[in-house]
């Protein structure tokens, strides 16, 4: 991992609660837990721009967060020619929390907020341990 | 098919990287939720530029409005790459000033009074919008 | 056409009216043309023995003349179950074919009775088609309804359904299972898939697992009566196939019939099922 910050792309998808995980997470890895490692990308701004602003991403290490099966934001990177290094997904966080409720695609409960907060760390974990190994080696 | 006919489509911006995007996207679901339930359909721009049929589909039959965090207009560039024309745009920016939209993207745990009443103002404008093409269409 | 038998045929061979006489001539050509054995209804009244091993090893196709239904009435005291059924007025009336009143099939009758041996046949080639696991076909095509942004999906052919919004596609006395559109769409992400265990043995309605989302638990109830003969392992780890295509990928278990003949009077085919969707998607918000 070169010394450029990492990009952190959520699918953002507004119709259900994982959107807003997603959002949630990649908000709280790149402000929070790794602001001089990670950064979020408007990633529709990306896809729709032009050649310049491709450049942000066609190239560079991403980081992808999805909210289920459709995998947008995977999609969507693939498609702006942006490396996944990694892909996550919000689903899977949920499951971790079975039969409980974790809120809507506007807000989020205790318990959503608590997904949120345990795949951002996991996020953040695997980021600084590339960039200490980066570092060490 | 159902009774489809009378509804709008709002595609709102989810702009990750400024606040301008995080009003869009409340703005949206709180038109969706509380002021004009039943009324419209959001349709998700992530879903829409990865090929979502459904969203494209009802934006190619349907008149939608763009909701954009910012005045780099992506919610309508998309339409009108993949679907269709909008039938209107409504810009944050241009209701809560520029500065204020392009400020740093914000996290709901940390929404404030001030937030809500720009979610309010926006959601005012998008209503008269909604009127609009209502009444264009009787 | 070279086939190993596929039915034991059990027709009713009635002689006091014409719907008899093609009763017997189906099930004369069947098992010259397909291999199936016959049991002469007759001599099976009054000697079982002969007949019981031939009905138990191939799925047992009852012929009936007509609507007092005798071979079905044989097959019932004798406890068989019955594989598949088939009512010669009643496919006449289906056909759109007069059934004359001599007891000698003129050409029209004998055309008749080819028609419902190729039905038997194309039937047949269904169960014979290939695909990775049990001869189920791999896609469908469906009719579309749309509400609001959403497209709900109901294939038209073959499928019968019940008003919990399950579904069975039947091939032979096998049956594969799953839900309808309206419950994934309903459900919103699947997460867990809960399945039935491999040879329980379930009556129409009973329970067969269920499938989970974040919003609600959905117990699948099963359509028809038989025994569980495979689940979908795939959705143990990737649940979301159901969301993605419930009809193919996100089947959800096969199961033996045993009872399908009675079954089918409580299932909904396309025509009917489709109507309650539609009321159902309309009053949900989805």
């Amino acid at each position: 991992m070169s010394d450029e910050k990492i990009k952190v792309i959520p699918c953002s998808g507004i119709g259900k609660v994982f959107g807003l995980i997603t959002r949630e997470v990649a908000l709280r890895v790149a402000n929070e837990l790794c602001p001089e490692d990670a950064e979020t990308l408007c990633l529709s701004y990306v896809v729709t721009g032009d050649d310049e602003v491709k450049q942000k991403i066609e190239g560079h290490n991403c980081i992808t967060i999805d909210g289920c099966a459709t995998k947008c934001a995977a999609k969507n990177v693939a498609y702006a020619g942006g490396i996944i290094k990694d892909q996550y997904s919000a689903t899977e966080a949920y499951k971790n929390h079975r039969g409980e409720y974790g809120g809507t695609a506007t807000i989020l409960t205790d318990a959503g907020w608590q997904m949120v907060d345990e795949l951002s760390e996991k996020i953040a974990d695997k980021i600084k341990n590339e960039r200490g190994d980066k570092n060490n080696g | 098919m159902a009774e489809t006919k009378n509804k709008i489509g709002v595609l709102s911006c989810t702009g990750e990287d400024c606040l301008g995007g995080t009003i869009s996207r409340l703005a949206t679901r709180k038109l969706m939720e509380k002021v004009r339930p039943g009324e419209t359909v959001t349709l998700c721009l992530p879903l829409f530029l990865a090929g979502g049929e459904e969203e494209r589909t009802f934006a190619q039959v349907h008149p939608t409005i763009a909701l954009e965090g910012c005045d780099k207009c992506c919610a309508k560039k998309a339409t009108e790459k993949y679907s269709a024309p909008v039938c209107d745009v409504l810009i944050v920016s241009d209701i809560i000033g520029k500065d204020v939209a392009e400020s740093k993207a914000l996290s709901t745990r940390y929404l404030t009074e001030e937030h809500n009443d720009m979610v309010d103002k926006v959601v005012d404008e998008l209503v008269k919008k909604i009127d609009k093409i209502d009444s264009d269409r009787k | 056409m070279e086939m190993s038998k596929f039915y034991t045929v059990l027709p009713c061979n009635g002689l006091d009216k014409c719907a008899g006489c093609v009763a017997r001539e189906l099930a004369i050509k069947l098992a010259t043309e397909t291999n199936s054995e016959i049991i002469c209804p007759v001599l099976y009244r009054v000697a079982d023995s002969r007949y019981n091993e031939i009905a138990a090893k191939n799925p047992l196709l009852v012929i009936d003349g007509c609507a007092t239904r005798c071979a079905s009435k044989l097959a019932a005291e004798k406890g068989l179950k019955i594989a598949k059924k088939i009512t010669v007025t009643e496919e006449a009336k289906r056909k759109n074919v007069k059934l004359g009143t001599s007891l000698r099939l003129n050409e029209d009758e004998n055309l008749f009775v080819n028609a419902l041996i190729k039905d038997l046949l194309t039937e047949e080639k269904k169960i014979r088609t290939e695909d990775t696991t049990t001869g189920f076909p791999e896609t469908f095509e469906y009719e579309l309804y749309h509400k609001d942004k959403f497209i709900f999906r109901v294939p038209k052919e073959g499928f019968y359904y019940t008003e919990n919004d399950t579904w069975a596609y039947v091939i032979g006395n096998k049956a594969r299972i799953g839900v309808t559109d309206f419950v994934q769409k309903s459900l919103s992400d699947i997460l867990f898939f809960s399945p039935a265990t491999i040879g329980a043995e379930v009556e129409q309605f009973d329970d067969l697992g269920n499938i989970e989302s974040g919003k609600a638990v959905f117990e699948i109830i099963s359509p028809v009566t038989g025994k569980v003969t495979a689940i979908n392992e795939t959705l143990l780890e990737s649940p979301e196939l159901i969301n993605i295509n419930p009809y193919e990928k996100g089947w959800l278990a096969e199961l033996v019939l045993t009872n399908f003949e009675e079954d089918k009077e409580l299932l909904l085919d396309f025509d009917h099922y489709y109507p309650i969707m539609q009321r159902k998607v309309d009053e949900f918000d989805v």
